[in-house]
């Protein structure tokens, strides 16, 4: 199970996920490589909105959704997080 | 009944949409469409999926040119669309993205893209024509349509265009945020432009920075059709916006103060739309003005024995006000709240009864209630849902919840209790169930 383990930066992530939507979720049981939208958590676009938000605050990141990639990104919390390390500025 | 044309005052070379891949003039619309009209074949009714809000308009005139029924559903959810698809048995999918709906056929805007202008005539759609139905929830769950005529369209494009001082001479470009096949949306960022030979942006920018992108791409003045909950949105990230001629916001109440930030910030008016889907924008205010609602012009509000109604010359009937207003004698109003239990998510609008049905045809659940809480910190206040399902988790029931009611309304959280608030004659008051929400916010940390 090496592949789905949790990373610090991931279980951060997570955290802000669930406190930002308030989902009633542990945040270690969102599975890094699940869906975060449509089935899996079930998140919506004022969700990824209020997200970007948030990470916006965190992580000094202003999503886009002009990105081509930004499906791939909101995709799961391993591709949300990746993104997030590599385009944080705190 | 008159014609009416089906785009306003454009010459073919006037730029009519504002794409990623640059301006589309309104000679290559029209060829644009006639090319997707000879490829239709006959339906009587086409859920248009478009995300381009160009491809979306193409898909609507030729729709109109066909005789078809666009049908608007309240959401792009899957089980949504089946709903309205199996009530609409002959309906297909327009798309510009490959999108399939398993049991309904799609058909791609895609392969049309003539470079050529149309020399021929704008052409005239009659004003009785039924164009569109926009779906409302209805006291039983089910989509209930209202029929919406090419005269109902025009005649709120216009109307809304005259007490904004729009002309059509202005060559404005309309940026927008909502969704086009959402009635706010249709009216304000589809049919207020092209009624005016104005520039559509076909864009639908989410995030502050795609907002400020959208504008950007565009010259000349710019009209920002949005929400409040894009206006905070914008605020809170301090975005720096090219300047914007006029805002225009709806589906939800701006307050004055997120009204006057925005005017500050944008430098510019922040006008309101109140409306609903059964009647269209009904009136306009200046938010930083005051409470009250002007009707726009053709619209009258009058009482019958209970409630306030809509009158128009293009509603076939008057159409009851989902709110409490009251109406004084200019025939200026003010809102109240909503009427009984209807509640209004981002817009969207639905009775807590209906939604409290549906959590209690779920299998095991035993009682259950759906709950808004006061407005908090949160762009968008969602609902909670206290639920008694001995067995259930709380995932087995959002999961069978998701297939019956629309993802905007999905309670967050969904909290299991061994029972609810219950007085002895079995009704559950409002207060104990607000109490109820307290108690679990406060121990989750969200405490007042």
């Amino acid at each position: 199970m090496t592949n789905s383990a949790v990373s610090p930066l991931e279980h951060d992530v997570a955290k802000l996920i669930v406190e930002t939507l308030k989902l009633k979720v542990d945040p270690a049981t969102i599975q890094p490589e699940g869906a975060l939208f449509g089935d899996g958590l079930g998140l919506d676009s004022i969700d990824a909105l209020e997200l970007s938000l948030a990470i916006s605050q965190t992580y000094g990141y202003q999503l886009k959704s002009s990105d081509p990639e930004i499906n791939a990104i909101f995709s799961s919390l391993r591709t949300l997080t990746k993104t997030i390390e590599k385009n944080r500025t705190k | 009944m008159p014609d009416a044309p089906l785009i306003g005052p454009y010459r073919p070379d006037d730029v009519l949409a504002w794409e990623p891949g640059g301006p589309r003039t309104a000679g290559q619309f029209l060829s644009d469409v006639a090319q997707l009209v000879e490829s239709l074949s006959d339906r009587p009714t086409v859920l248009n999926l478009a995300t381009s809000r160009y491809e979306f308009l193409v898909g609507f005139a030729a729709a109109i040119l066909r005789g078809q029924l666009t049908l608007l559903p309240q959401s792009r959810a899957p089980q949504t669309l089946r709903r309205i698809a199996s009530d609409y048995p002959d309906s297909y999918i327009l798309t510009d993205r490959d999108e399939t709906i398993e049991g309904i056929e799609s058909v791609s805007i895609q392969p049309r893209r003539g470079r050529a202008s149309c020399p021929g005539r704008i052409p005239e759609i009659p004003l009785s024509q039924v164009v569109a139905i926009a779906f409302t929830s209805g006291s039983t769950g089910q989509p209930v349509p209202n029929k919406k005529t090419w005269e109902a369209l025009t005649a709120v494009a216009h109307a809304t265009g005259s007490r904004l001082g729009i002309k059509g001479g202005d060559h404005a470009v309309v940026v927008a945020t909502v969704p086009h096949q959402h009635m706010f949306g249709l009216e304000a960022s589809v049919m207020l432009p092209v009624m005016h030979g104005l520039v559509m942006h076909a864009g639908r920018p989410l995030f502050p920075v795609d907002i400020r992108s959208a504008l950007a791409d565009v010259t000349g003045q710019r009209i920002f059709v949005t929400t409040p909950l894009h206006l905070r949105a914008c605020l809170s990230e301090n975005v720096k916006v090219p300047p914007v001629a006029l805002i225009l916001s709806a589906t939800a109440p701006l307050s004055h103060s997120l009204a006057q930030e925005a005017e500050r910030h944008f430098h510019t008016e922040v006008h309101e739309i109140f409306g609903f889907a059964e009647a269209g924008s009904v009136a306009e205010r200046r938010t930083i003005d005051g409470d009250s609602w002007r009707p726009l012009d053709g619209v009258r509000l009058q009482p019958d024995e209970t409630r306030w109604n809509v009158h128009a010359d293009y509603l076939p009937t008057p159409v009851r006000v989902p709110d409490r207003i009251t109406v004084d004698a200019q025939g200026m109003f003010v809102v109240h709240g909503r009427e009984a239990d209807q509640i209004n998510i981002a817009g969207h609008r639905v009775s807590l009864g209906d939604l409290n049905q549906k959590l209690l045809e779920i299998e095991g659940v035993q009682d259950g209630v759906f709950f808004l809480p006061e407005e908090g910190s949160d762009l968008v206040t969602r609902l909670m849902a206290f639920v008694v399902a001995p067995g259930k988790t709380s995932e087995d029931l959002q999961r069978a919840l998701r297939t019956h009611i629309d993802p905007i309304f999905m309670p967050r959280p969904l909290i299991c209790v061994t029972s609810l608030p219950r007085n002895a004659t079995g009704k559950l008051p409002r207060e104990s169930v607000s109490e109820l929400a307290r108690q679990w916010l406060a121990g989750q940390g969200y405490g007042a």
